[in-house]
């Protein structure tokens, strides 16, 4: 009987799927869905706002908190932008710290997203572990930045304080342990038979209809699809790193969990090469004075791969001391709301947390 | 321009059928200028004739000077990595512009947001009216003229305890004596 | 995959291996947690070396960041008196407010825990309410990184060896761009303003210049200043010796940034255009202003804008009185005296010229005809050395010289000119005597770093060859038969500082040297000259060591008079402050005859 029944679950704002607050209205039969809406709104700070009340360096404490487990693409997309839009030219020494920050970033958010694919799955350890170990990046980020989470780090020309001393030494080290730790986690995660049953065949994307629907970052190389903005359009000093972009054949939350897991031991060869090759000089190309700092009009459009997949900022100048629009497209703009509408009807109301926490959805990024 | 051969020939494929204003910005962005009525028929050839089928992003930005809002597509092209940022202006007293949820279907969640955030219109266009906002009865908040600030004051209290803060400029100002004459004070610092 | 997977369900299980390994944990609060260096937690600040500029609170984004007045601090010149506070409940820890902190006074600490019960307790005033957290200072105002553009934009000038050539300006002044760039350095905080004599407007005017807007500027400028090209050029700027920047840097350019908009408008035509100011319908008021000095001029153009009729009386044949005749002309041209006091004709100001009071007028016939009197008549008579000598032929003053060269006459400097004094008056006779073609040696009593001149001016007497003997007090002047100059001999000084005030040079015995000259230029200092004054108005003009005093009105002993300029006891001895008496003495005379009716 209960089987035919139609009945709408609300499941959130709060759940184990996803960082942050976002309300999926679910139409089920059964334990089935048929119809998925995705509401937002929980948490809208009205930052897009704010920053256009503020000048051109304020905004960028506000930006590292558009989405928590990723602060830093944000910083640099959007120091990126201005930089374009001024054509300031940033010092080749602070292109790779950017570079090996941004790798860093990646690593903790892809060990965070451990945390959060297990735990929705039911595997509690080994996001202890995962989370656990992330520490270590923050760590080098305190070292490096002065703060763990919202490091406020790479700005317009640089960045804001040169390696302290012994940090590269230190970031080799935390390298090494954490590559012999993925063993681990394969251990736990990849070869464990309740993840794969739970994985395979799941919440997948078509992949003739990725691109069109607008997919980006690990889903879409899920779907054996190659496409990477640090390899389409290079920035910092990834031209000068070798690494591979991994795919997988499939679309489901397993192929995406694959790449993921290739992708943090790219991370951590990028962070090597860089570390190898780090060049000396200046790390900043000093701003103006913050408080009359004006950025020539004109518009930027600036795009980073971060571990959700593409991010860009369109930046707009009208040449004044503020910012005249800054808009930020994140990766779970498409991902939360219609492809997760799309690719829901069908699968089991168990798997959507699973699914949306595969599919790297941030709602805080979709509101903004 | 003889580097930017693979973007001056979109351009150029672009401004045979359509009546456009536009130029190579920089390496592999393409930017124009069109009437809001071309719109849909730019987007549309770009993405079944030229291979744009990734719409990367929709932005709006509020002219209030020139009381325009402009809106623009960002549409990518995986094989070529080519980037075509189709701009248009509408009026702001009569924002009305075309729905194209039908070419991409994410578009819809886009044009849901400033439907919200810039009262502008799309005529046909499906989805719950609050989508970010809820009960909201000011004017849309990311129009210019809505004073955030101001906002701010009216809605939430302070807590007690910083009222005995004072201006640098108004406290040093006091003790000299000096008097800023009132076309001056608009470059004191705020 | 079977239901069965043997696999898939062992080797998860090899995880207990990890049972046994020591935690990655800390066992608080028996362990410190190792915190990095860098660490951004509550704020630190310095009281004794912030200068309560409030960049803090400016840049801080969400407003967590008050200036408040605290008890322990007085504040002063070059220090508001304020102090941060910081509110938990915003502050977002980014730190900019280190990183725009012009004296490096504010930090952060390794602190980052606070328990209270007291959910009000959410404002802090670092260094005040923390001061042991100094000793865990954590993230610092590092220079390297600072936001803040500690170097002056550098002013282009003549080569050393083409300035001794001509009179020519020596310093070529902003151009556009220039401006732009250094007005971009002001933090805008305003504690120049005090420091200045007559509280322009600096942040403000800055500030335009910085938006592009050079007319606003003048026209704020000219809201309190109305020789700002002199000031451009020649000003004791002691605004800039307050700035927040000079903590750590080079104090933004004020005086140069003046002068670049006082240039943009190279006519009295259109100074008039822009500044356009409020003029008030006339009043049946007269005023006559004694000496066409920056004091009589100020106070002449104020007064005509707000109605009253005024007459100067100088008893030259140009104006500008110590600034026309005193300033050598490379260093302050001609035309922009006359460019300025030619507009303030047109406001409706009359000087009259060659006219000497107590002479050619006297001065009871402007008391009796005028509502009030402005007495700026400065210090036109020099010291004299006062050593065995100092009557030569040849020995003479540095006003004197000065005034000759100004006025088109030819001085004989010979071969050898020496120079005595350390302010700006006798580097100006010595780069004089090199532009005459004279080899300059300047003689002076303390060392160079003592020396009351501007650096830039003492640098520049360096460069174009003049030899700095410092720690030199000349004992006498050598004559020949005829009674001319021979040479001058000094002794060798070393400082002595005793009960650690400023350090007293005291003569070497034995070191008395002897040097070869043809002229001797003093610059010891000045007196006025009030023979111009009846015997009743002198006697009551209540005085001090030869200088009027005046209350803040700038009103003297005889309520009708009013005074300023060098002659009074008020400020400091210099354009700006002749400027500032000038400008207050009009807000007196405006006061006090308004109130009459």
């Amino acid at each position: 009987m209960i089987r035919e029944q139609e009945t709408t679950l609300y499941l959130g704002p709060q759940h184990p799927g996803i960082t942050g607050n976002m309300m999926v209205k679910l139409k089920v039969k059964g334990d089935t869905v048929i119809k998925a809406e995705t509401h937002v709104g929980y948490l809208h700070r009205a930052f897009e706002k704010l920053i256009e009340n503020r000048n051109w360096l304020q905004s960028f404490t506000l930006l590292c908190r558009f989405c928590v487990p990723e602060p830093d693409p944000m910083e640099l997309t959007y120091a990126r932008a201005v930089e374009q839009l001024e054509g300031r030219e940033v010092p080749e020494r602070a292109k790779y710290i950017r570079t090996i920050v941004s790798e860093l970033a990646r690593i903790q958010s892809f060990l965070l997203w451990y945390g959060g694919q297990s735990g929705s799955s039911g595997l509690y350890t080994l996001g202890q572990w995962s989370v656990g170990d992330r520490n270590y990046i923050l760590d080098l980020f305190e070292d490096l930045t002065g703060a763990r989470i919202y490091h406020m780090y790479m700005w317009p020309g640089g960045v804001r304080r040169d390696l302290p001393e012994g940090w590269i030494d230190k970031a080799y080290k935390t390298m090494d342990y954490l590559e012999k730790r993925l063993t681990d986690y394969n251990q736990l995660l990849f070869d464990n038979a309740i993840f794969q049953k739970r994985a395979q065949g799941v919440g997948i994307i078509p992949k003739d209809k990725a691109i069109e629907w607008g997919v980006v970052g690990a889903p879409l190389r899920g779907t054996g699809i190659k496409h990477d903005v640090r390899i389409d359009e290079p920035y910092e000093a990834y031209d000068q790193l070798k690494f591979v972009v991994p795919t997988y054949e499939g679309g489901d939350v397993w192929a995406r969990a694959l790449v993921r897991r290739d992708e943090i031991k790219q991370s951590i060869s990028i962070i090597r090469q860089a570390l190898d090759k780090l060049p000396g000089g200046s790390y900043y190309n000093r701003i103006p004075n913050p408080m009359k700092w004006t950025v020539p009009a004109g518009e930027a459009w600036v795009k980073t791969e971060s571990v959700r997949g593409e991010i860009g900022f369109y930046v707009v100048s009208d040449g004044s001391n503020k910012p005249r629009r800054v808009h930020l497209k994140g990766a779970a703009y498409a991902h939360g709301v219609s492809v997760l509408e799309k690719i829901l009807p069908g699968q089991n109301i168990a798997d959507v947390s699973f699914i949306l926490n595969s599919l790297g959805v941030c709602p805080p990024e979709i509101e903004r | 321009m003889s580097n930017f051969k693979k973007e001056t020939k979109i351009l150029k494929s672009l401004k045979d059928v359509f009546e456009i204003k536009g130029s190579v910005k920089s390496d592999k962005r393409i930017s124009i200028k069109a009437d809001k009525k071309n719109v849909s028929s730019i987007l549309l050839f770009l993405k079944n004739q030229k291979g744009f089928i990734h719409l990367n992003h929709i932005s709006c930005v509020d002219w209030i000077e020139q009381n325009e809002f402009e809106l623009v597509y960002i549409v990518w092209n995986p094989k070529t990595r080519l980037t075509v940022m189709v701009h248009t202006r509408i009026k702001r007293d009569e924002p009305v512009m075309e729905n194209i949820d039908t070419i991409w279907d994410q578009a819809n969640t886009y044009e849901r947001e400033f439907r919200e955030m810039f009262g502008i219109e799309f005529p046909g266009l499906i989805g719950a009216k609050e989508f970010i906002l809820e009960d909201w009865d000011n004017i849309p908040p990311m129009r210019k003229d809505f004073n955030s600030q101001q906002y701010a004051i009216d809605t939430f209290s302070t807590r007690p305890g910083r009222e005995n803060a004072q201006n640098v400029r108004e406290a040093i100002q006091k003790r000299s004596g000096e008097e800023i004459p009132d076309f001056a004070k608009k470059y004191s610092r705020d | 995959m079977s239901i069965l997977d043997l696999k898939g369900l062992l080797v998860p299980i090899g995880a207990l291996k990890q049972m046994g390994k020591h935690p990655h944990t800390i066992n608080f609060p028996d362990e410190e947690k190792n915190i990095s260096d860098r660490y951004r937690g509550f704020h630190h600040n310095s009281l004794e070396d912030c200068i309560g500029c409030g960049n803090c609170s400016t840049i801080c984004m969400n407003e967590a960041i008050d200036m408040v007045a605290l008890a322990e601090i007085e504040g002063g010149k070059g220090d508001s008196g304020l102090r941060p506070r910081v509110d938990y409940g915003r502050c977002c820890y980014c730190a900019l407010c280190v990183d725009v902190c012009p004296t490096g006074s504010l930090n952060m600490t390794k602190d980052f825990i606070q328990v209270t019960n007291n959910p009000y307790e959410f404002l802090l005033t670092p260094g005040k309410d923390n001061p042991e957290a100094k000793e865990k200072v954590s993230f610092k105002a590092d220079l390297e990184a600072s936001l803040n553009i500690f170097d002056r934009v550098p002013m282009r000038e003549l080569d050393p060896g083409e300035r001794v050539k001509s009179f020519a300006e020596v310093l070529l002044g902003y151009n556009e761009e220039e401006a732009r760039r250094e007005a971009n350095r002001c933090i805008s905080c305003g504690l120049c303003t005090e420091a200045c004599p007559v509280h322009m407007h600096i942040p403000e005017y800055i500030n335009a210049i910085a938006q592009g807007k050079d007319d606003e500027a003048l026209k704020i400028i000219y809201d309190n200043n109305d020789l700002p090209e002199v000031c451009g050029k020649v000003c004791t700027r002691r605004c800039e010796d307050v700035c927040a920047i000079q903590v750590r840097g080079e104090a933004v350019a004020i005086r140069w940034l003046k002068g670049y908009v006082t240039e943009t408008a190279d006519n009295a035509d259109l100074i008039k255009q822009i500044v356009t100011p409020e003029i008030r319908e006339p009043n049946h008021y007269k005023v006559g202003i004694v000496g066409a000095g920056p004091a009589g001029l100020t106070a002449g153009y104020y007064l005509s804008l707000r109605g009253y009729d005024v007459t100067i009386y100088e008893s030259h044949k140009d104006p500008g009185g110590m600034v026309m005749y005193g300033i050598p002309k490379y260093r302050l041209p001609y035309d922009s005296i006359q460019k300025q006091v030619d507009y303030m004709v047109k406001m409706g100001v009359k000087i009259h010229y060659n006219t000497r009071v107590g002479k050619d007028i006297s001065f009871q016939e402007i008391y009796d005809n005028s509502d009030a009197v402005f007495l700026g008549v400065g210090l036109q008579d020099a010291w004299n050395l006062g050593i065995e000598g100092d009557d030569a032929d040849g020995v003479m003053s540095a006003i004197d010289f000065l005034g000759k060269i100004n006025s088109g006459e030819t001085v004989e400097v010979g071969k050898k000119l020496i120079s005595v004094g350390g302010g700006n008056v006798s580097i100006d006779a010595s780069r004089v005597g090199r532009r005459l073609g004279a080899e300059v040696d300047q003689l002076y009593r303390r060392r160079i770093k003592d020396m009351p001149a501007d650096w830039e001016e003492i640098e520049g007497a360096e460069d174009e060859g003049v030899h700095l003997i410092p720690q030199a007090i000349p004992t006498r002047v050598i004559k020949d038969k005829k009674g001319k100059v021979k040479g001058i001999e000094y002794v060798k000084a070393e400082m002595i500082s005793e009960g650690g005030g400023r350090p007293r040079p005291v003569p070497i015995e034995g070191s008395e040297t002897i040097i070869d000259c043809d002229i001797i230029i003093a610059a010891i200092g000045q007196k006025a000259d009030y023979s111009l004054l009846p015997e009743d108005i002198a006697d009551k003009l209540k005085m001090e060591r030869g200088k009027i005093l005046v209350n803040d009105n700038r009103q003297t002993s005889i309520s009708k008079i009013f005074a300023g300029g060098d002659a009074v006891k008020y400020g400091n001895v210099d354009a700006i402050s002749a400027i500032a008496d000038g400008y207050y003495a009009t807000l007196g005379i405006d006061k006090m005859l308004m109130k009459k009716e």
